[in-house]
């Protein structure tokens, strides 16, 4: 038995000599040591470096109060914008739909959030204009993120031209010329949740066929 | 405070234009046609009288039970028809525990209207001794699912329920005849309630661009639609009840638009109700066979 040092990542935990697991779901291993549990849900626990699409509830003198899916509002500082001063704080109404990335998440705070990449630049993040933004679970918006690229966006993809924004919150958000387009592609990316690749192809096709 | 901030659902700005610009092309987020229902589902519970619908994602479940009560002054010889609606936050969470706010109320009395008013359940049978003894029948709805529409999925769970429940039947005895005797089931087999019609629900909203109108909105489209109206018709085109309560104002052609479009569905859904039906009545079927074949050789004469 060879020693190894693991890292046991969310939904494993270390009781003496055993490693036992918390939470329900998938295990997950990836080289060299690390091991974890991977789980859908419907509400987000935040993490550090996620990107996630936030609701905008209310403005404070330095901060807005962003609406997450998380146990608790999490704040976005006005400043943290490229090129944020004190004199160009941006405007946001209540109801605005923003890109963020997660830079602080810790347990019994506030999250604290950033509309720009570690470097300061803006990359993306920010309002999302027009469109229609709808939620899934934790899971789905993980598929959709992983590469190589999910079988529905792909099959998708080769019909219609549409623009996604996902939230690892389980937010996810559609764009197109047409309302039509819009809705074809959000409801197939909600049907695909319990779907497999092949299952999700024919899902799609059949939804294309109805609206030709 | 801040928690239930967190927890309270939110409709960005974005949703809110285009839900209004789909509807211009006649087009709904979940893509059906504006006059198109969501799938109902009607199940039967293992009681009598216990029915759980679901439209779309909207869940609703009713369970009817009877009591034997005094009847009211002036109706002496009429039974007691009572409506009870429970929302809880496992629903939707702008729902409070306990306490049933407005929505919970107007809901009861919507579906309470269309059953009284039009005489739907037939009170004069449930009366056992004339001013003393009547059936008092209780519907309770739990709003187990909120996605929209709960006056129309609610109503049709308490059909569902009406029309499966059965009551015990009961006779008059003793010695001056005022006494009531309460058969218990495994002797004498329970009736159902004569329900005269079936008068069905159908919620309208109303989008104030160019009056659009959409039938069953569901939780998204509540949130952004003008005013709503719920009309309650039954499959022969008779009009039970009708409840518009504030919004905005439409116009009469569009009510008689309405009216129309509701008389077609009722029928459409009234046939659903009963075809979901034709299977517990099998079962009772089956019920009553083996009761009459099954060991009732001893008719307890001192009972009936």
């Amino acid at each position: 038995m060879t020693n190894q040092t693991i890292m046991l990542g969310g939904g494993l935990r270390q009781d003496c000599d055993a490693i036992s697991v918390m939470k329900a779901g998938t295990l997950r291993f990836s080289k060299p040591n690390k091991y974890w549990v991977e789980s859908s849900q419907k509400r987000y626990t935040p993490c550090v470096e996620d990107t996630v699409l936030g609701i905008v509830v209310d403005s404070k003198a330095d901060n807005f109060l962003i609406d997450i899916k998380g146990p608790v509002l999490a704040f976005l500082p006005v400043l943290a914008f490229e090129g944020g001063t004190r004199r160009n704080i941006p405007k946001f109404e209540v109801g605005t739909l923003l890109y963020l990335r997660v830079v602080k998440a810790n347990f019994g705070m506030n999250p604290e959030l950033s509309c720009t990449d570690a470097s300061g630049k803006a990359a993306e993040f920010g309002p999302l204009k027009d469109g229609y933004m709808f939620e899934t679970s934790t899971g789905l918006s993980r598929k959709l993120l992983s590469s190589p690229t999910c079988p529905v966006l792909e099959a998708l993809g080769k019909k219609l031209s549409f623009e996604i924004a996902v939230g690892l919150n389980g937010r996810v958000w559609v764009n197109a010329a047409t309302p039509d387009t819009i809705v074809v592609v959000a409801n197939a990316i909600m049907n695909s949740e319990s779907l497999s690749g092949a299952q999700q192809i024919i899902m799609v096709e059949h939804l294309l066929k109805n609206i030709q | 405070m801040e928690g239930r901030l967190a927890n309270a659902w939110r409709l960005t700005a974005n949703d809110k234009s285009f839900i209004r610009t789909a509807l211009l092309s006649e087009i709904r987020i979940d893509g059906r046609k504006p006059y198109e229902y969501r799938k109902i589902v009607v199940k039967f519970g293992r009681e009598d009288g216990s029915s759980e619908v679901q439209l779309g994602q909207t869940r609703v479940m009713g369970i009817v039970t009877a009591q034997l009560v005094q009847p009211y002054r002036d109706r002496p010889k009429e039974g007691i028809l009572s409506i009870f609606t429970e929302v809880s936050p496992m629903a939707d969470p702008s729902f409070e525990p306990g306490h049933p706010g407005e929505l919970a109320v107007e809901l009861g009395r919507i579906i309470d209207r269309g059953l009284r008013e039009s005489k739907a359940v037939d009170t004069e049978s449930l009366c056992v001794l004339a001013g003393k003894f009547v059936w008092a029948i209780r519907i309770d709805l739990h709003i187990l699912d909120n996605g929209g529409n709960l006056v129309d999925a609610a109503n049709i769970a308490a059909l569902a329920a009406l029309l499966t429940f059965r009551r015990p039947e009961c006779s008059l005895g003793g010695e001056d005849g005022q006494e009531v005797i309460v058969h218990p089931p495994e002797i004498r087999e329970p009736l159902p309630l004569i329900v005269h019609h079936l008068p069905i629900a159908i919620t309208f909203g109303f989008f104030s661009n160019d009056s659009i109108l959409v039938i069953d909105p569901t939780h998204n489209e509540e949130a952004v639609m003008g005013g709503r109206m719920t009309t309650t018709v039954n499959a022969n085109g008779d009009i039970c009840a009708i409840q518009k309560a504030g919004g905005e104002g439409v116009p009469q052609r569009v009510i008689m638009q309405c009216l129309q479009l509701a008389t077609a569905k009722a029928a459409g859904i009234t046939k659903q109700i009963k075809e979901a039906l034709y299977d517990i009545l099998w079962y009772h079927l089956l019920r009553e066979t083996t009761l009459e074949t099954g060991e009732l050789k001893c008719t307890t004469q001192k009972e009936l």
